[in-house]
């Protein structure tokens, strides 16, 4: 059966993916839906929602107001709450009924910074499309409103990481072992885009040396940060015991040549189907495929579900577009590593080696998801 | 790139005046789209021999999937003038405002305006601004100057107002503003000082005088704008000096 999925999960929606990636930057966000739907953005999606405050609110949209072409009321809401709460900025986003409505949100951010004075931006959700459409969006949003001014180099080698958001690393410690990681390899975390650094962090992103994208949802504000400071990025997550090294000279090669890399996709070419294969976003699951084939010497083919750049997937990737795509190359895969609620589709006799995306499969699993970073991995392959 | 919406009642004319003026352009040398955003995708019939182009909506419900190319749903017409109709859905079912929105999603991940790289996009748009799908031309990114098609009939500029209206409302949004009104002639009574007063009353210019002339329905019953037809004619010498007219003003903005 096409395009749907009859027992395994989906990955988050696009809206969760704005509400991720903006939940730390002391900007509003407001979600264009019917009420109700806050758990379905962020409490479901979002592992700090009973940790920290974050101003995420869902517009109540009802059916007189989507018919009626409403704008009015949702702008006048906005803004009066603004006032109350005086945000660093605001995002407006979308859902499936605005979507169906034609529903204008660069006009009503327009109408909104007009009265409010405060910065907007309206965001192209549908909740048809991964929690990486969104989360790029935004952090190329925010960043290209907060990072607008030229910055000096600093001295030190600095980088930054982009693409950061519990929906990929959870909240176990995975993204502070990545910061300890790049200072322990000699550069100075200017920001973390977008956990546990403030807008005002953002905001000095240009004076990076590199940047480090962690997740596909990085990889449209390094190429905006690229274009306009000129800074180089690498995609890799320092996963395993050998690849944070290659990683780390990706860096500081990047840093000095000002030249792209990919080494999470410059991986050996097997032509064979029976190798390990591991199901996840691309970044994280190319840089943990070159650990398995550093760290344990075998090949390994990555299969994206999600959406992801081609320069992000190595020849011997597959994208699987839908259930039946991903049960098709799980039966012949040597082993297979991905979340646990992959397994249904697995096959019995493909040995299963479950590792917890938060994106897919929620907080169902998070107390057995590994810490990758810099560390062996906890599988025999 | 000059990018204009051309709105007006229904059967006012605005088919006829839109695909005359995309002519125009392409006799002034100019890479011209023209889109009908009107679900009975007649717009560009006259670029076209009278061989239509096949509507995007009706590839989506042919096909059951988006097209690859541009070539699938478009055709080149007179003077190489590349032409597009949104189409709308089943008659009585869907939503034809949508349509338009997904067409125009569509014709972005195609890259068509990157790609083709027109002087100058035209915009054919249903009589009245119904809904957000048929404002949709004149958000930000698409058209940036709305022309008013009206005769003199009291239903026209009813119509004309509304549109005007319309358009105003959304002047904080940064949508297309009204450049002015077409004035296409029905030979009413007093037909030039109504439309002049409307035009005055609403501070507008009226950009073009577009006589009744027999001479647009012999060349359109070949299939041809008279701009095509016969370049000579007075009538056409009205759709090439409107076409002049917007393209210097676009040439001060943009040097």
């Amino acid at each position: 059966m096409k395009q749907t999925a009859r027992i395994i999960s989906i990955h988050a929606a696009d809206t969760s993916g704005v509400c991720s990636m903006l939940y730390e930057l002391g900007g509003m966000v407001v979600v264009h839906d019917a009420s109700g739907c806050n758990s379905t953005y962020s409490t479901h999606d979002e592992p700090r929602w009973y940790r920290r405050d974050s101003m995420i609110y869902i517009s109540a949209l009802t059916e007189a107001d989507a018919i009626l072409g409403n704008d009015e009321k949702l702008i006048s809401d906005i803004v009066s709450a603004a006032n109350d709460l005086a945000p660093r900025f605001i995002a407006v986003c979308g859902a499936p009924v605005p979507l169906l409505a034609g529903t204008d949100f660069d006009a009503i951010a327009t109408e909104i910074e007009a009265r409010s004075g405060i910065p907007t931006f309206g965001l192209h959700t549908s909740g048809m499309n991964s929690y990486l459409v969104g989360a790029s969006e935004a952090l190329e949003a925010v960043v290209g409103r907060f990072c607008a001014n030229p910055v000096p180099r600093t001295a030190e080698p600095s980088a930054n990481i982009l693409g950061a958001t519990p929906l990929d690393f959870s909240i176990l410690g995975a993204v502070d072992s990545i910061r300890e990681w790049l200072e322990a390899a000699g550069f100075r975390v200017v920001s973390c885009m977008a956990m546990d650094s403030t807008l005002d962090d953002i905001g000095r992103a240009g004076s990076a040396h590199v940047n480090l994208v962690v997740s596909s949802c990085g990889l449209a504000t390094a190429e905006l940060l690229r274009a306009r400071f000129g800074t180089p990025w690498v995609a890799g997550v320092p996963v395993g015991e050998k690849f944070p090294a290659v990683l780390a000279e990706s860096l500081r090669e990047a840093a000095k040549t000002g030249e792209r890399a990919l080494p999470c996709a410059d991986r050996a070419f097997s032509g064979s189907d029976t190798v390990p294969a591991i199901a996840g976003e691309a970044i994280f699951s190319g840089s943990l495929a070159k650990a398995v084939e550093l760290d344990a010497g075998r090949p390994c083919r990555v299969l994206c579900p999600l959406e992801a750049d081609d320069r992000l997937l190595a020849p011997c990737d597959l994208r699987i577009a839908d259930e039946d795509a991903a049960a098709y190359a799980f039966a012949r895969a040597a082993c297979v590593i991905a979340d646990p609620m992959y397994a249904p589709v697995c096959p019995a006799d493909t040995p299963f080696l479950r590792l917890p995306h938060e994106a897919f499969s929620g907080r169902c699993y998070r107390k057995e998801t590994p810490n990758l970073i810099n560390r062996p991995l906890p599988w025999r392959l | 790139m000059l990018k204009l919406a051309v709105y007006g009642k229904g059967g006012i004319g605005k088919s006829t005046v839109t695909s005359n003026l995309a002519a125009a352009f392409a006799r002034l040398g100019k890479n011209v789209i023209q889109i009908g955003c009107d679900p009975k995708a007649d717009s560009t019939i006259n670029l076209l021999g009278g061989d239509p182009v096949i509507p995007v909506m009706n590839y989506l419900r042919e096909h059951d999937r988006e097209p690859d190319d541009v070539a699938e749903i478009s055709k080149t017409g007179f003077g190489g003038v590349l032409c597009i109709e949104t189409g709308g859905p089943t008659p009585g079912l869907g939503c034809a405002g949508r349509g338009i929105i997904t067409t125009f999603g569509l014709l972005e991940e195609l890259r068509l305006f990157e790609r083709r790289r027109p002087d100058v996009v035209l915009y054919d748009v249903l009589g009245d601004v119904v809904c957000g799908g048929f404002a949709a031309p004149i958000r930000e990114g698409y058209a940036s100057q709305v022309l008013i098609v009206t005769s003199g009939e009291k239903m026209a500029l009813y119509a004309a107002n509304n549109i005007y209206t319309a358009v105003q409302n959304f002047r904080d949004r940064g949508y297309a503003t009204v450049r002015g009104i077409v004035m296409n002639r029905r030979n009413v009574p007093g037909e030039e000082e109504k439309v002049r007063a409307f035009a005055d009353a609403n501070g507008l210019p009226i950009v073009a005088d577009i006589p009744r002339s027999d001479d647009i329905n012999r060349f359109e019953d070949a299939g041809k704008t008279v701009v095509e037809g016969d370049p000579e004619l007075d009538v056409s010498k009205r759709f090439l000096a409107l076409a002049e007219l917007l393209l210097n003003e676009e040439s001060e903005r943009n040097p």
